[in-house]
């Protein structure tokens, strides 16, 4: 294979952030030298009890309180199915779901599952400039809702849906709200204390900075959801059905330990910076490279404003796959082309085709933006030239 | 110029799977205009060593930067058990210089004929 000695120029943090910081790699590496030490499960003092930590560093973080309705899972769509599934077991005899167009099929597709099984009536609601209206949620509602679901962040477009407002609308008629925060966590504040929001989730290997395999939910009225996983708890172990108390509800099994050291690392890390640091320079580097990408007549921005660090465009004339191959192979610049995982949010600004998407952390730095830029812009500018000829 | 194995595979947003193949030797440019004997060749030559696609209509695509020793493959899914050797069949054949084309125009229209059969029922 050939060795390319280029540095890889990652922007697709959307997905998994990447790099780590030290702090991460080094508290993953720490917890996997010792034993686990786990309350119920070992007699053992030697380890830091990581996912109590964990639990306390979210809850400050999230301004989520009490940590103990912090719920770890594996990611950010395993605690949706849990939430989604569980809130639809206390309510069996149906009832009307609202999500919107902007969200990811983890919130989509459990919930046409459910359609299809008719066990929910589902509305999508659409957007208009990158955002959902809270007119058009409230007009949705009709008097058998009982759930919304749906994306703080989009990740195609970077927009910050007004989820207090929503929320707002939402409870005055009694209507649970999810929401799903795997874009915004750790990108920018979040302070649930202050939101109309029943549930929200995040993940630990995007915003956080944490590694795949770690996630979870905050829930501020457990008895909300009915739990829909059972199993070993390491507490009330005579019992033979599962523990209700929280976390215990909802966590079942040996815990990712490692994951949550790193996820605690990653918060810790983004702390220290300050998340108004680190907004600060994702707004930047993003109007950076929306701004560079803007001079070329035939590059095509559909979030000329986001909130988020994401910039989402097609070159006129390249499938959006060819221009992610052409920045890996020759530039090892890393993207992510296609469909996102957001079907409809595709269908309503590029027909379906897809497109190619940047996105950042606090990991990218002002010349990995000019480089990124300076390729894209030569790729659209030869795309106008050579297309066609061999 | 061979095959020597898949290094990776993704079945694609729109259905294709996605082969990414190494080879004994680095692609050139004489190696996609040989290639423009089956199908249709894009270039973009400045972007980096020079990016090239292959399209073969029904069959696969081959997408690849000149001087690269691995290029990206996709399948028509339904019919790449008819397609998948004439992909081994295009590389070993290409030699660099005067290809002689007629062992392969001849395996060409006999896979095309079963992979309209299959795809279209005629």
């Amino acid at each position: 294979m050939t060795v390319n000695p280029k540095p890889i120029i990652y922007f697709n943090n959307a997905a998994t952030s990447w790099p780590k910081p030290p702090e991460v790699l080094e508290a993953v590496s720490q917890s996997l030298s010792l034993p686990v030490f786990g309350s119920g499960r070992t007699t053992g003092m030697q380890g830091e009890d990581s996912i109590t930590l964990a639990r306390e560093r979210l809850s400050a973080f999230l301004g989520a309180e009490p940590p103990e309705h912090i719920v770890f899972t594996h990611n950010a769509t395993d605690s949706l199915n849990i939430l989604i599934s569980g809130f639809l077991a206390g309510n069996k005899d149906g009832c009307h779901v609202l999500t919107t167009a902007l969200d990811h099929n983890s919130v989509l597709r459990p919930l046409h599952e459910y359609e299809q099984q008719h066990r929910i009536r589902l509305n999508i609601i659409p957007f208009t400039e990158c955002r959902v209206r809270p007119e058009s949620v409230e007009a949705a509602i009709r008097p058998d809702t009982r759930l919304m679901v749906m994306t703080h962040g989009s990740n195609v477009l970077g927009s910050v849906q007004d989820i207090k407002t929503i929320g707002d609308i939402l409870h005055d008629h009694g209507i649970y709200f999810v929401v799903d925060g795997a874009q915004t966590a750790g990108h920018i504040p979040i302070g649930l204390k202050d939101l109309p929001v029943d549930a929200f989730v995040f993940t630990g290997h995007k915003g956080l900075l944490g590694i795949p395999g770690t996630g979870g939910f905050y829930v501020r009225n457990p008895e909300a959801i009915t739990p829909v996983r059972f199993g070993g708890t390491g507490t009330d172990s005579f019992s033979l059905l599962h523990p209700r108390g929280m976390p215990e509800r909802f966590e079942i099994g040996t815990h990712n330990v490692p994951g949550l050291a790193a996820l605690a690392a990653g918060v810790n890390f983004i702390e220290e910076k300050g998340i108004a640091s680190i907004v600060k320079k994702a707004e930047e580097q993003t109007a950076f490279l929306i701004r560079e990408l803007k001079e070329e007549a035939n590059i095509m921005i559909y979030n000329e404003h986001p909130d988020l660090p994401i910039v989402a465009f097609n070159i006129r004339g390249l499938d959006n796959d060819d221009v992610g191959f052409m920045l890996a192979r020759g530039y090892n610049i890393v993207a992510r082309t296609g469909l996102h995982c957001a079907p409809l949010v595709h269908k309503a600004i590029d027909g379906g085709e897809g497109c190619v998407r940047l996105s950042l952390s606090w990991c990218t730095t002002d010349e990995e933006c000019r480089i990124a830029a300076n390729a894209i812009r030569r790729i659209a500018k030869n795309a106008n030239s050579s297309l066609g000829q061999a | 110029m061979r095959i020597l194995r898949s290094v990776r595979h993704k079945v694609c947003a729109d259905g294709s799977f996605m082969k990414e193949f190494l080879l004994d030797a680095p692609v050139t440019e004489g190696f996609f205009a040989y290639l423009e004997n089956f199908g249709t060749v894009e270039s973009l030559p400045d972007v980096g060593e020079g990016f090239y696609k292959f399209e073969k209509p029904d069959w696969f695509s081959i997408k690849g930067f000149a001087g690269d020793t691995t290029v990206e493959v996709r399948f028509k899914k339904e019919v790449m058990d008819l397609t998948v050797d004439f992909i081994y069949m295009l590389f070993s054949s290409y030699k660099g210089g005067e290809v002689d084309l007629s062992a392969l125009k001849r395996r060409e229209l006999a896979v095309g004929e079963r992979v309209q059969k299959r795809l279209y029922g005629a």
